[in-house]
């Protein structure tokens, strides 16, 4: 059987041996009824790293976002203010609205992720308006974007977003879902990174491989309120204990490994930039610029563009890697991305044919290239032209 | 007697009987070992493969065309109301005693913004037809009326002390409900407790309905979870509803495996907690000062007044129930509520009855094992 390397998202990750072992052993009770005590020291353990004063355990970052802004914008009429291609704006459903009755006010997303901080400014309903406008209540961050391939927003940036958001009355939640790998990436310790929202939804499900669950994290009375809202939405779960233990092992062991992450995508983005018929914008992935608030840096993500006059297309190349065993996500057709999340592979043993490259002999065309890191092999194949 | 055991650090530890409800049930052994084994993979990208095998599995038991496991009940049945009334303006008609109406945080109005309309449920936990059909909005009212698309049945009900809804009933339902057009939901977190007591097969009394919810975190024991069944096309829209509503989770098998164990091992339990169900009933019957009604007593739930001329109230007795490790959950002054599942021993149940003879009475009764 050959092995899958399935890069098509960091959600995929699988429970390693330490979760399966903790899950089994979980101390439970009914989260409902009281508080499953396994489910109550991950959440203590989540509000200390993020520096918040309480945690609330979600089956998803979906649910945690909707909870977030739901109760940030618990009068009728509220609108939130979101990046345009933000994953709130884009990939839960519109359940913001369509469940929740908040309008969003989206603001472009600029290529590493920020919104301009006079377009936010700008983006905020005047009070005088209230005959004909909704009333502005929050502003949402998302780091790392997603959509803009993973980038990072400074802990100056963030700031300066509080800062707005404070001077108008506002509350701030971050989209944290991959709030580790930016923290990573920027260096900086992720309480201070998040120092200025007054909510965070913090995904335990991606790069940090809990089977299930994201943790939102803000004040005791935001969170009291959250409680019931996710018993609301159908969230309450009971002997939750059993998921939580496998998220408490993935915070302990896994933060750590994200360095590692990043650099195979580095490795990655090179490795397929060198493919002639493919493009990777190495500027954005190897960019280490600490600027002010635009300080964007690495990503983990690596988006991979086809150049069009090539004989082959997204759908092709997707085919072709998964011949491979190799999975990514074809985006349209020219755009595909492989996530790095290789965090639990163990290191295994590849067939022979795995190891040895065959020659670069094909002009113009794929490289067959082996490289290994210490957790990870992977194989790049001949993907691209064939020569017509 | 409770039981006692030494903990870790040597202190002696009683048995805790938790009868607060029949979702405390903790994982059993057998649960423990198939969570840790599961086989997972990405739910939301595509199929976790044990997840996949719950829902198969939970279709054919039920009758049903497909199911979709979900973290909890109110999750099924919102997700089930909000997909049967996926046009603005749509009301349903559902009892007034309802867990959906009175447990769920009024979710299926302030997040979905349907109408509920209440009926009148009995002490057998039915409504009456009359009274379903007259609730059904006359279409030539839709100026002012807001269109009634769904009816919700709860079997077995909780509230009237776990009724069940005999087949008859729910399928004259399921007739009022084609009969004019709407569609039919059963809220059946207890479902395999009515089929239990009633003798009838499951996939035969929800055959009427075309979805229903199924607990498998109480009576029958899985930590977490809910199955909603129905068609293939109302199951599709149900998998994009959880999605929205935040229950789209990933490597889940992890929960479903203990689920699988759950339906294999446990319902055949569900017997045993019906019989210990009514020799509680009958001994906290026989204590002066508490009354049962015994002929409400079908399934696993118990409904405890405290007689209001004595010194008692639900609040003390639950009180002196807790010093001997005995849990229950109190309803109002007078009444408390007690749930019987496959964690609680007959000795546990005889347990109680001294307990409470002892707390009202202040003499040990000749109950004690």
């Amino acid at each position: 059987m050959r092995r899958v390397i399935d890069m098509r998202s960091d959600t995929v990750t699988k429970p390693t041996d330490t979760m399966r072992t903790a899950m089994a052993n979980a101390e439970v009770d009914d989260d409902v009824l009281g508080n499953d005590p396994t489910a109550l020291r991950l959440e203590t353990e989540m509000a200390r790293i993020m520096g918040k004063e309480a945690a609330l355990f979600v089956p998803s970052g979906t649910m945690g976002n909707l909870i977030s802004v739901l109760v940030h914008c618990d009068i009728r009429g509220s609108e939130v203010i979101l990046g345009d291609n933000s994953h709130i704006h884009i990939y839960e459903n519109g359940g913001i609205s369509t469940l929740g009755g908040v309008h969003p006010k989206t603001v472009k997303n600029n290529e590493d992720g920020t919104m301009d901080l006079d377009s936010i400014e700008a983006a905020i309903r005047d009070p005088k308006g209230a005959l004909v406008y909704p009333i502005t209540r929050l502003i949402c961050l998302e780091n790392s974007h997603g959509n803009t391939g993973g980038r990072c927003l400074s802990v100056e940036y963030i700031d300066r977003v509080g800062d707005l958001a404070k001077k108008h009355g506002l509350k701030l939640h971050i989209d944290g879902a991959r709030i580790f790998n930016a923290a990573t990436a920027l260096g900086v310790p992720v309480d201070r990174l998040v120092q200025a929202a007054d909510s965070v939804s913090v995904c335990l499900s991606k790069g940090l491989g809990a089977p299930v669950g994201t943790v939102i994290v803000g004040s005791m009375s935001f969170i009291t309120k959250a409680k019931i809202l996710r018993k609301t939405l159908g969230g309450g779960m009971r002997q939750v204990g059993v998921i939580c233990a496998a998220a408490l092992v993935a915070v302990k062991e896994n933060v750590k490994k994200l360095e590692d992450d990043h650099k195979n995508a580095k490795l990655l983005a090179v490795g397929l930039n060198n493919i002639q018929g493919l493009h990777v914008d190495i500027a954005a992935v190897e960019t280490n610029i600490d600027l002010l608030f635009r300080g964007v840096i690495l990503l983990y993500k690596v988006y991979v563009k086809i150049c069009k006059d090539s004989s082959t297309n997204a759908a092709k190349l997707c085919k072709k890697l998964e011949e491979h065993g190799i999975l990514v996500m074809q985006e349209n057709d020219y755009n595909i991305f492989p996530y790095n999340y290789v965090k639990h592979l163990k290191t295994k043993v590849l067939q022979d044919e795995d190891r040895d490259p065959p020659s670069n002999n094909n002009k113009g065309c794929g490289i067959y290239s082996v490289m290994h890191s210490e957790s990870c092999y992977w194989c790049i194949e001949r993907a691209c032209c064939v020569s017509p | 007697m409770g039981e006692v055991a030494i903990d870790k650090d040597g202190k002696i530890m009683r048995r805790v009987i938790d009868m607060r409800s029949d979702t405390v049930t903790k994982p059993t052994e057998a649960m423990r070992a198939a969570m840790a084994n599961a086989e997972v993979d990405d739910d939301v990208l595509g199929n976790d493969p044990t997840a996949l095998r719950l829902e198969t599995e939970m279709a054919r038991i039920m009758g049903k065309e497909a199911a979709l496991f979900v973290p909890s009940g109110t999750m099924g049945n919102l997700i089930s109301i909000l997909v049967h009334c996926d046009v603005r303006g749509s009301e349903i008609i559902l009892g007034d005693k309802s867990h959906i109406h009175v447990y769920e945080n009024g979710g299926i109005a302030t997040i979905g913004g349907v109408h509920p309309r209440t009926l009148r449920n009995n002490k057998d936990g039915t409504m009456d037809l009359d009274s379903i059909e007259a609730a059904i909005r006359d279409p030539k009212g839709d100026l002012y009326y807001p269109l009634t698309k769904l009816i919700c049945l709860e079997n077995s009900h909780a509230n009237t002390g776990g009724r069940c809804l005999s087949v008859e009933y729910t399928d004259r339902v399921g007739e009022l409900a084609k009969k004019h057009d709407l569609k039919l939901h059963i809220d059946g977190a207890r479902i395999f407790n009515a089929a239990t007591a009633l003798g009838v097969p499951v996939d035969r009394l929800v055959q009427a309905a075309d979805s229903v919810s199924v607990c498998l975190s109480k009576g029958l024991g899985a930590p977490v979870g809910t199955v909603i069944v129905g068609s293939k096309s109302f199951i599709a829209k149900a998998k994009i509803m959880r999605k929205t509503l935040g229950g789209g989770m990933r490597q889940i098998g992890v929960l479903c495996a203990a689920a699988l164990v759950a339906l294999q091992d446990n319902v055949k339990n569900l017997e045993t907690d019906h019989k210990n169900t009514k020799l509680l009933a009958e001994g906290l019957n026989k204590i002066e000062g508490l009354t049962v009604d015994i002929t409400s007593v079908e399934t696993n739930i118990i409904y405890v007044n405290v007689c209001k001329d004595s010194s008692n109230t639900a609040t003390k007795l639950g009180k002196s129930l807790v010093e001997h490790g005995i849990l229950v959950m109190p309803e109002n002054t007078f009444r408390f509520r007690v749930v019987i599942h496959h964690q609680i021993t007959t000795s546990d149940v005889l347990y109680t009855v001294s307990c409470l003879q002892q707390a009202i009475t202040g003499v040990l009764s000749e109950h004690v094992a």
